[in-house]
């Protein structure tokens, strides 16, 4: 489904306010089919990128790019979006089906069916005469979602959008998105500071801090480089290696620069590896089993402290 | 931007204010209308003209009711962070912004027809119809149709100004401050320094000064009938209007939606 073409890419994006530089160099692409995570404590640039995605701020300096045009005017290209940024804002005097048909009419969504569909798809369809200021949190997101949906949007960026859903509704919303990146194509731009939740739908990351991306790195290459292994630290790499191919019968393994393995197999019994290396004249320096998920392998790359 | 009217028409007709601010107005206007046919069974005889005449006197509620329809279509959109619903799927500013202008000012119209002919239906009903020494209903009507003739462009240039008011504050009290500051005390700020620096610098503010919604509004009073009055009005409301509405677009294009 992914290729490599950019739906969205930031060249040296930079966003000021005052003194305080909230985006300092944003260099990043989300290409199409790609769901991108984009991982980031408060304050590093996350919502500020989406804003100016969104066309709510200007960069001040750099260059952004929309489905392959740049520039000040890029309203057709933001027709086909849908966003959900920050907290989900809509008329509180309003139910969630009024407020639903008064976008469909500002946008000119052709068919009064398209509120009662998306309000299906986002399970909302019971909240009759409630007004929207009445609605929970979840509520709320459920209905932001309805609204980013509602266009069919080729590019669909989120912006903590699973904050205050229950855990019925974080499957939920899960589900949807894998619907929609699979079925519909589309591609989604996505920030979350539940790094757990994102690691299930992610397939890019993008790892922001201090206004910059950090990394970006595909799923597949991160869950590499999270995977679990036994690390060992020996005297002769080269020989380790194939005593390890031909004693124990495994070729899962990485030899790394500084005569060090990383081996993926025997985790559950590491003796085996050990005396093999040690019958063979190999001297095992040390041995440590490795592994990170998401949120481990964010907080060394930012240097460790606070979460996400 | 017809898309935008009819979505703002939408939510002007499923929003209880709208309903709720117009249902006030004409209770008031029945109280007043219903003051007349007290006095009238007290023997103070007051005709149809004679009270329907009156309403050239209240052109000033007009400037105020802008206020009102202004904030029933605005609905705190910055309050409520609705903005970024529409910046973000691409519709411009220019968009927003006039389908908000033309909103307001359908709403003011609409809530000025209502309005007008309820007041004038009542007092067909309530007062008696023969003048004698007071105006004939039918001299009342062109007294009336001329002020709102020459009132309509002014009233919409201070909706136009209060418009950018909206879009440039945030926040409904402070743009409603900012406004009544516009059309109602910097005419007077102009008129006491053009009279306190006299000369050709007084005469310029003096005239400038005659040149606000307000000030022209209570010209027309004197002069109905006047042609002349009543092109200088459209032509001062089309003013406001066009000021108003560069300098909010321009302003509104450079915010930043938060």
């Amino acid at each position: 489904m992914n290729d490599n073409t950019a739906v969205m890419a930031a060249y040296g994006l930079q966003k000021a306010y005052g003194a305080c530089r909230a985006l300092d160099g944003v260099n990043m692409q989300v290409r199409r089919g790609d769901v991108y995570g984009l991982v980031g404590r408060n304050g590093a640039g996350k919502t500020t990128l989406m804003r100016m995605v969104t066309g709510q701020s200007e960069p001040s300096g750099g260059e952004m790019e929309l489905f392959g045009a740049s520039g000040k005017n890029m309203r057709p290209q933001r027709c086909r979006t849908g966003a959900m940024i920050e907290i989900p804002s809509f008329s509180p005097f309003l139910t969630a089906h009024e407020n639903l048909e008064y976008y469909r009419l500002q946008r000119g969504i052709p068919g009064k069916h398209v509120v009662d569909e998306v309000l299906e798809q986002v399970d909302l369809t019971d909240t009759g005469k409630k007004k929207f200021k009445a609605f929970s949190l979840g509520m709320k997101q459920r209905l932001g979602l309805a609204l980013a949906l509602m266009n069919h949007p080729d590019f669909l960026i989120l912006d903590e959008p699973i904050n205050g859903l229950d855990p019925e509704g974080v499957a939920e919303f899960r589900q949807i998105l894998r619907t929609l990146n699979r079925e519909r194509q589309t591609t989604i731009l996505i920030s979350s500071h539940i790094l757990s939740e994102l690691a299930n739908v992610a397939t890019r990351y993008g790892f922001m801090e201090q206004g910059k991306i950090l990394e970006e790195i595909s799923a597949e290459a991160l869950h590499d480089k999270c995977r679990i292994c036994l690390r060992l630290e020996v005297d002769d790499a080269a020989r380790a290696a194939a005593i390890l191919q031909t004693q124990l019968g495994t070729d899962k393994f990485e030899v790394l620069p500084g005569n060090a393995i990383q081996l993926y197999d025997c985790l559950d019994d590491p003796k085996r590896a050990s005396y093999a290396l040690a019958q063979n004249g190999v001297a095992l320096l040390a041995m440590e089993q490795k592994g990170a998920d998401l949120e481990a392998y964010f907080l060394n790359l930012i240097g460790g402290g606070r979460h996400a | 931007m017809l898309n935008y009217i009819r979505a703002e028409a939408y939510k002007l007709l499923h929003r209880p204010y709208t309903y709720i601010a117009l249902g006030v107005l004409l209770a008031l206007e029945a109280l007043y209308a219903s003051m007349f046919a007290f006095h009238n069974s007290h023997s103070l005889v007051t005709p149809f003209g004679a009270a329907v005449v009156t309403l050239v006197e209240m052109g000033t509620i007009g400037f105020c009711i802008c206020l009102l329809t202004g904030d029933i279509v605005f609905a705190g959109q910055y309050k409520n962070s609705t903005l970024k619903n529409e910046v973000s799927f691409g519709l411009s500013r220019a968009q927003i912004y006039l389908g908000k202008l033309i909103a307001q000012t359908l709403l003011s119209i609409a809530y000025l027809v209502v309005m007008m002919a309820f007041f004038i239906a009542l007092c067909a009903v309530c007062l008696p119809m023969e003048a004698g020494t007071f105006y004939s209903a039918p001299e009342a009507l062109v007294i009336v149709g001329y002020f709102l003739a020459a009132g309509l462009p002014l009233w919409v240039g201070a909706q136009a100004a209060l418009c950018m008011c909206l879009f440039l504050v945030n926040g409904e009290m402070a743009s409603s401050f900012f406004y009544v500051g516009i059309v109602f005390v910097l005419e007077t700020i102009f008129d006491v320094a053009g009279l306190l620096a006299g000369g050709p610098v007084g005469d310029a503010l003096l005239t400038i000064c005659r040149y606000f919604p307000r000030n022209m509004l209570d010209g027309a009073k004197a002069v109905v009938g006047d042609w002349m009055y009543l092109g200088k009005a459209w032509l001062v409301g089309a003013f406001w209007v066009a000021v108003c509405t560069a300098i909010g677009l321009y302003g509104f294009r450079k915010k930043e939606i938060k």
